[in-house]
């Protein structure tokens, strides 16, 4: 199957490390995720709250670009978006021409958009990855956190389990990894009210490290850009508000498949995370250096 | 006690749900107050309303409570309880409108700013194309004149290389500009 990959704003910034270590473990898979050109942003939580037609519309533009190849995606703020307005388009035929009136364009909905979790589990199989393991993740408990827009809402996403998603589990288990039973694999971070409403956050986060660290976890695996910033980010304030320290590292689920891959630690921008991964690595014996 | 002096408003008998429909597609009308929204919302804990009684503010055309409230923006668009609900309510995509409504009708609560965050965002989206969030967290800074809350983010941000200084751009402007006026004027010729 080919593709082209949506990276989203969000990989040219807070989350490089996502994209770094998302095309470092796609080289290793022999995944060819040449980027969609002249993509433009997703419009995120800002678009779908305040003007619905312009929602689905930034979708649609971007979408309308891919020329009907599969639409490969990594943050699941533009993973939701897109399948929002597919879903959107794709069954409302009056919807479909008011958006290409706004845009210039007819698009139908049907650009196939799918995720990484989905392209390794699904797509490749986790055979193909498990091919792929050269240095297993010797044990490391780790807690699979997805979120809330990759699972939600299941006839939107139609992505896995909604209230219990297995997708990254199944990859870092293959990786040599030990995934976690927890309740709370698809909670709220709270997302991008981090900027606007941080004590939101700090509270939301909070319960997140604190039931992954009573379900055993040495680290989390995110897979989206808001996930993963939060978790990391706000430890810090966490320990300031409620006394409690975690020091949890928060990877993302890419790093920790191309460690295991062998894939060397500057292609996984390990160095961009706040809370600092090496002790952990260390004491696992999980080495970077193939 | 007259009902206004109890704040109650005597509406237009479901007028309000049947706006909130026509926006949004949820279905406020088909709550029967089971709160499973409630028992998942991640904000439910320290908002004004909890997302149930939100709908059944809804469906008694309390609009000025509804629409003033904080609710309605510290909602995080999870869609829990979008995937829980029985009854296909969808409360996530009710907020949505009710954001939307609450801005047309200049009841923002004191105190969101989120309003702020939506229109700095969407700014760069139609001048840029893409969001450098270095640049969208300066001018939303500017905009809500909050320049210390989390002044130490931006540092580690920055050392950690997540917030380079230079964003992309798309070509392409005007086409946007145009895309933005007609999604404004909904899309009709």
């Amino acid at each position: 199957m080919s593709y082209v990959f949506f990276p989203g704003c969000s990989l040219a910034g807070t989350a490089k490390d996502f994209h770094k270590s998302a095309m470092a473990v796609a080289a290793k898979l022999g995944l060819d995720l040449p980027e969609l050109k002249d993509w433009i942003c997703c419009g995120s939580t800002s678009a779908h709250a305040g003007d619905p037609l312009l929602a689905d519309a930034l979708p649609a533009q971007s979408l309308s670009l891919a020329g009907g190849t599969t639409v490969a995606v990594a943050c699941a703020a533009c993973y939701s978006r897109l399948k929002t307005a597919n879903h959107h388009i794709a069954g409302d035929p009056e919807l479909r021409a008011r958006v290409a009136q706004v845009t210039g364009r007819d698009y139908d909905g049907r650009t196939e958009v799918r995720h990484l979790l989905e392209i390794l589990c699904r797509d490749l199989g986790v055979a193909r990855v498990a091919q792929a393991i050269r240095r297993p993740l010797g044990g490391l408990r780790v807690a699979c956190y997805y979120g809330c827009l990759l699972s939600r809402p299941p006839e939107v996403t139609n992505f896995d389990d909604p209230e219990n998603p297995m997708l990254m589990d199944r990859l870092l288990e293959a990786a040599g990894a030990v995934p976690l039973e927890w309740p709370h694999k698809t909670e709220c971070c709270g997302a991008s009210a981090s900027i606007t409403d941080p004590g939101v956050v700090v509270e939301l986060t909070r319960h997140i490290l604190e039931m992954a660290q009573a379900a055993g976890a040495e680290c989390i695996a995110t897979a989206c850009p808001l996930c993963q910033l939060n978790l990391d980010l706000r430890q810090k304030d966490v320990k300031a508000r409620f006394g409690r320290r975690y020091n949890l590292p928060v990877f993302y689920f890419t790093q920790l498949l191309g460690l295991a891959m062998g894939c060397p630690a500057k292609d996984l921008s390990l160095a961009s995370l706040i809370v600092a991964p090496h002790r952990l690595l260390k004491a696992k014996g999980i080495g970077a250096e193939a | 006690m007259t009902a206004a002096a109890a704040g109650i408003e005597i509406g237009d008998f479901g007028g309000f749900a049947r706006e909130v429909k026509a926006r949004s597609g949820a279905s406020p009308m088909s709550c029967l107050q089971c709160a499973k929204c409630s028992s998942g919302c991640p904000v439910a804990g320290r908002a004004d309303l909890r997302p149930h009684e939100a709908v059944r503010l809804v469906q008694m055309d309390q609009r000025q409570a509804v629409l003033a409230s904080r609710f309605i923006w510290e909602c995080t668009s999870c869609q829990t309880c979008a995937t829980r609900c029985p009854q296909n309510v969808n409360p996530a995509a009710m907020n949505d409108a009710l954001r939307a409504m609450s801005r047309a009708a200049g009841a923002v609560v004191a105190g969101a700013d989120s309003p702020a965050f939506h229109d700095v965002f969407l700014d760069a989206v139609r001048r840029r194309g893409r969001v450098s969030e270095l640049s969208l967290m300066m001018r939303f800074k500017l905009r809500t004149r909050r320049f210390f809350r989390d002044a130490g983010k931006a540092p580690v941000m920055l050392l950690k290389g997540k917030l380079p200084l230079t964003g992309k751009r798309v070509a392409g402007r005007a086409g946007r500009e145009a895309m933005f006026r007609k999604a404004a004027e909904g899309g009709a010729e």
